[in-house]
């Protein structure tokens, strides 16, 4: 209160707006809940930091600052044209950076300023609710980017101090607890969880309505254009690709070849998909469902169309494109993680005729390029006509040859990159070996290729899963022959077979090993507890994205038809109620055992029952009678002895209220007798002869 | 027994109210003050005098006036020309029981000086604390504030007193041997005291043995509860306030000698304790204390 005071008799604070202000306390914003609201600003922004330009961040920390003056009593709010100078130059400032106009990280960008400068002018309630409200939205907002376990436990925290915020505003301004009003918000948000979940598993997964512009694709991952080198750059880095379920025990690593893209053009040193091919015919290899295998894929956003699949591919999931060159393609390009089932063909001969246009692209080769090599490949093609042979041969070349394999190859120049390779550096990645075993096949005019992936993975010990990460990234060769249809044949396990067979760790020098980072690193290493640890991390976001990520129509779909049978409007409405009022319930029983009365000693509970049996009989106790005195009440309605009752009084309030009296299960069972000869009296009289 | 032999020479000398004595004894017992209030003519003298002698102890009587100064009742500095110094005179205050009588004729500045005598057993005077002898009751008798030239005694005051009871007029058969008998004052001449004051101190300390349940804790939890929580009360009961009804109570159960306390204890002394402790909400400054004790005996469950 002490801010607000001092800022409405500031000299040059409007005029205006200190009468506004004069409106009294009751619009003003209590103090605890202003130190919480600028906690919950600051938990708010804080993860957009990984996603928006750094600046943005530091104006919101700014406008925090200022704030705390303000909070302080040291500083004035900014005064209205200052405001407006602010306003322009964040939002020039935003224009100005390079993020596309119509983006989404412009329109979060937008978003957090706004958010940051309204507390600089936060002066009523009103303005603290749009706060808290726009608080909720950012939240909402940053699963745009990030929908990954810990950004939602994280978010889970900032709901929590947001609401906490709004416990404050509805609180007295004497009452400065923040800690309970956080204790309070946590409680509200965890009575709303069971809730949530029914909304999760119910709430319709509605089509978009309109597409949200992409967010910046700078992303580590497969591009469309391959130097060779690049593939060295993703060697470098640990980040997820994808992750892979297998209907069955996952096949052996050196068998998996993630095809992702085909890389059909060569231009100065560059590999490119060239033009879509388009979409196949149809799936016209002869399948053989003995030897198929059936998995699903999670794969991490990529921002393309590309998805990788094993050889030969037949997409299960709805909307998935098989191409013209045995690739899977998605519909849109994979903005969130992406769920699809394919099923792999190993044996199949998918193109055993290759048609012309096909011959055409897969042939092609800039005229004067490499020269050098043309040569080579064309005097060794003359040695050995076979086909099969003068691949062997190349591999053999590549085997006996001082070549090396290494993540940090010699700068090769754009014109004739593969001469100079083959002949003087002789030091390269996978790109490298396979670049250069295309080009000599296709020298010799043999349809040949280089296709883009990833080779092996990691068996999750614990879910089973493979993990593919962008150091598995890798190129290999395929080369058509008639009949036969693509062969494959990976140049990289000739000059370095550990790769293959164990790895990337297996096949690095102590150079290489040295310039990844500290957890591909550790990935690396076959045991030890960190890598435990993080196999357990891998299976708990594995499961994440299965369940809760990946949760998209298609699997509620599912769920809803296994938990409802026929999914009907009806049929979803009472679930939904049902599930609500569960959750209420559970809330309810949690509150009800919290309420309820503390455990009763066995005496006070015998004497309980007693008397609910003597009320049965018409000689209830009064609220206020104590025990001894309503069984000396009862007693002698029964016609007991004064002496008898004295007793029996002595013994029920010896055992109820003497801590030392001696007490025991025998005491305890005489009283019981005593009683139960009481009521039996009362209830047939006197007279019936029971001793007494 | 010697409880039995005290309430025996009390009835003796105040005839037919064997519960008030008992009671007074129980204040007495649980080292409280006592706060006797009636109609002039009701025995209230005559039962704080008996009180102290049968209990042995040395006893002064102050006169409550409405000219009444502190310095009357805690005593002041005196010059002496002998020794050319001032010298503390001890006022009446320094007795082991002190009957003020009528304590409510005098003003708020006197009873006042009576604060920290009840509560800390010491008084401060001329800058000097000193220690009052032990044990140290006040027995207060007071008119009903509704007679005149009487001042209301302060909330603060009336909850040092650990019991406030009233005598009432004796029963007709009490009333008729009273009128027979001699004179009341003879007999309190005669009464010989049952008690020394190591048989006094025996005492207390066995009061403070008797026992206490958890299922009793409860009860006195409940009744304090309730007073805090229903709307005819203006305040609830302190926690000094159960303190004080959980002391009484055991000095009745060792009066009805047994080791521990049971409700009918509570029930028995909590008229006495709270009646003066509380303010109904609805007249706020009256003294409607003995309806609200029987609501709170009505209202509340014995057993949980």
């Amino acid at each position: 209160m002490g801010a607000e005071g001092i800022a409405a008799v500031a000299p040059h604070a409007p005029a205006r707006d200190g009468a506004r202000r004069g409106r009294g306390i009751a619009y003003q914003i209590p103090r605890n809940s202003l130190a919480l609201l600028m906690v919950a600003q600051v938990a708010v922004v804080l993860p957009f930091l990984l996603h928006l330009a750094p600046w943005l961040i530091a104006v919101c920390l700014f406008c925090c600052c200022w704030r705390y003056g303000v909070y302080q009593g040291r500083w004035d709010y900014p005064s209205r044209l200052l405001k407006a100078l602010v306003v322009v130059a964040a939002v020039a400032g935003v224009a100005l950076s390079n993020v596309p106009g119509f983006s989404l990280e412009a329109a979060a960008s937008l978003l957090n300023l706004a958010f940051a400068l309204k507390l600089i002018e936060m002066k009523n309630r009103r303005d603290a609710y749009v706060v808290i409200f726009l608080g909720y939205f950012l939240i909402a907002t940053l699963f745009l980017f990030d929908q990954s376990m810990l950004q939602a436990g994280y978010q889970l925290f900032a709901i929590v101090v947001v609401t906490a915020a709004m416990v404050g505003m509805n609180q007295l301004a004497t009452r400065v607890r923040p800690f309970s009003n956080l204790r309070l918000a946590g409680a509200l948000i965890l009575q709303a969880l069971p809730l949530t979940v029914v909304v999760f598993l119910f709430f319709p997964r509605l089509a978009p309505l309109w597409s949200v512009p992409l967010p910046n694709a700078s992303v580590t991952g497969l591009r469309e254009e391959m130097t060779p080198g690049d593939v060295a750059e993703l060697g470098r880095s640990d980040a997820l690709a994808f992750r892979a379920v297998f209907t069955g025990a996952p096949p052996a690593p050196r068998e998996l070849y993630w095809r992702a893209l085909v890389y059909s053009r060569f231009d100065s040193g560059t590999w490119s998909v060239g033009p879509d091919p388009g979409a196949a015919a149809g799936p016209d290899f002869d399948r053989d469902e003995t030897t198929a295998r059936s998995y699903e894929v999670l794969l991490e956003p990529t921002f393309a169309r590309w998805l990788v699949a094993l050889e030969t591919p037949l997409p299960e999931s709805p909307g998935i494109v098989l191409t013209r060159d045995w690739r899977l393609q998605a519909p849109d390009p994979v903005l969130a993680v992406y769920r699809y089932r394919a099923r792999a063909y190993s044996g199949a001969v998918p193109e055993p005729d290759l048609v012309r246009p096909m011959r055409a692209r897969e042939t092609a080769l800039p005229a004067e390029d490499n020269p050098r090599i043309r040569a080579f490949a064309v005097a060794l093609r003359e040695a050995t006509p076979d086909t099969r042979a003068f691949v062997d041969a190349l591999l053999t070349h590549i085997r006996s040859e001082p070549y090396f394999y290494t993540l940090n190859p010699p700068v090769l120049p754009r014109e004739h990159s593969i001469d100079r390779f083959w002949f003087e550096t002789r030091r390269g990645f996978c790109t490298h070996y396979a670049g250069a075993v295309v080009f000599m096949l296709r020298a010799v005019g043999v349809p040949a290729r280089l296709v883009g992936g990833y080779q092996g993975g990691e068996v999750n010990p614990i879910t089973g899963h493979v993990v593919v990460r962008q150091y598995d990234a890798h190129a290999w060769v395929e080369y058509w022959q008639p009949g036969a249809g693509w062969i494959r044949v990976d140049p990289t396990g000739a000059v370095a077979p550990a790769r293959i067979e164990q790895g990337l760790r297996a096949a690095l020098s102590a150079e290489d090993r040295a310039s990844l980072p500290v957890l591909g690193g550790v990935r690396l290493r076959e045991s030890g507890m960190v890598r435990g640890l993080l196999d357990w991390v891998d299976s708990l976001d594995h499961r994440w994205n299965l369940w809760v990520v990946g949760y998209d129509g298609q699997l509620q779909a599912d769920v809803l038809k296994r938990l409802l049978g026929e999914v009907t409007p009806l049929r979803i409405g009472i679930a939904v109620a049902t599930g609500g009022a569960l959750s209420g319930a559970v809330v309810a029983l949690i509150l009800f055992w919290r309420r309820r009365p503390p455990s009763r000693h066995p005496v006070e509970r015998m004497f309980a029952g007693f008397c609910a049996r003597m009320a049965r009989l018409g000689w209830a106790r009064r609220p206020d009678e104590p025990p001894g005195s309503y069984l000396d009440r009862v007693a002698a309605a029964a016609g007991q002895s004064a002496d008898a009752r004295a007793r029996t009084i002595a013994r029920l309030n010896g055992l109820l209220y003497n801590p030392a009296a001696p007490g025991g299960r025998a005491e305890l069972r005489q009283l019981r007798g005593e009683l139960r000869r009481l009521q039996f009296r009362l209830a047939f009289g006197p007279s019936s002869g029971v001793p007494g | 027994m010697t409880v039995r032999a005290l309430v025996s020479a009390l009835n003796g000398v105040l005839l037919g109210k064997e519960p008030q004595i008992r009671l007074a004894l129980a204040c007495l017992l649980a080292r409280g003050h006592l706060l006797i209030e009636d109609l002039p003519g009701m025995g209230k003298t005559l039962l704080s005098h008996a009180l102290a002698r049968v209990l042995g102890l040395r006893f002064q009587r102050i006169q409550f006036t409405s000219d009444l100064l502190p310095g009357d009742v805690i005593g002041s500095s005196v010059f002496d020309r002998e020794t050319g110094a001032f010298r503390f005179v001890e006022g009446p205050l320094f007795a082991e029981v002190i009957l003020a009588d009528e304590i409510n004729r005098a003003t708020p500045k006197t009873q006042s000086a009576l604060l920290e005598a009840m509560e800390e057993h010491q008084v401060t005077a001329d800058g000097v604390t000193r220690r009052l002898p032990e044990p140290f009751f006040v027995i207060a008798t007071q008119n009903p504030v509704t007679q005149t030239g009487t001042f209301p005694l302060p909330e603060s005051q009336l909850d040092r007193f650990l019991m406030r009871i009233e005598l009432g007029y004796p029963d007709p058969d009490a009333e008729r041997e009273l009128l027979r008998g001699g004179d009341r004052r003879a007999a309190l001449e005669r009464l010989e005291p049952v008690v020394d004051a190591a048989g006094l101190a025996a005492l207390q300390a066995a009061v403070e043995q008797v026992r206490v349940a958890d299922p009793l804790i409860d009860y006195v939890q409940r009744l304090v509860g309730y007073s805090r929580r229903g709307g005819q009360f203006a305040f609830g009961l302190s926690p000094r306030g159960a303190l004080a009804l959980l002391k009484a109570a055991r000095a009745w159960a060792l009066l009805s000698e047994r080791t521990h306390v049971v409700p009918e204890d509570v029930q028995a002394v909590l008229p006495g304790v709270v009646e003066h402790r509380l303010r109904e909400a609805a007249d706020y400054a009256g003294h409607g204390g003995g309806a609200l004790a029987q609501q709170l005996l009505a209202g509340v469950d014995v057993v949980g």
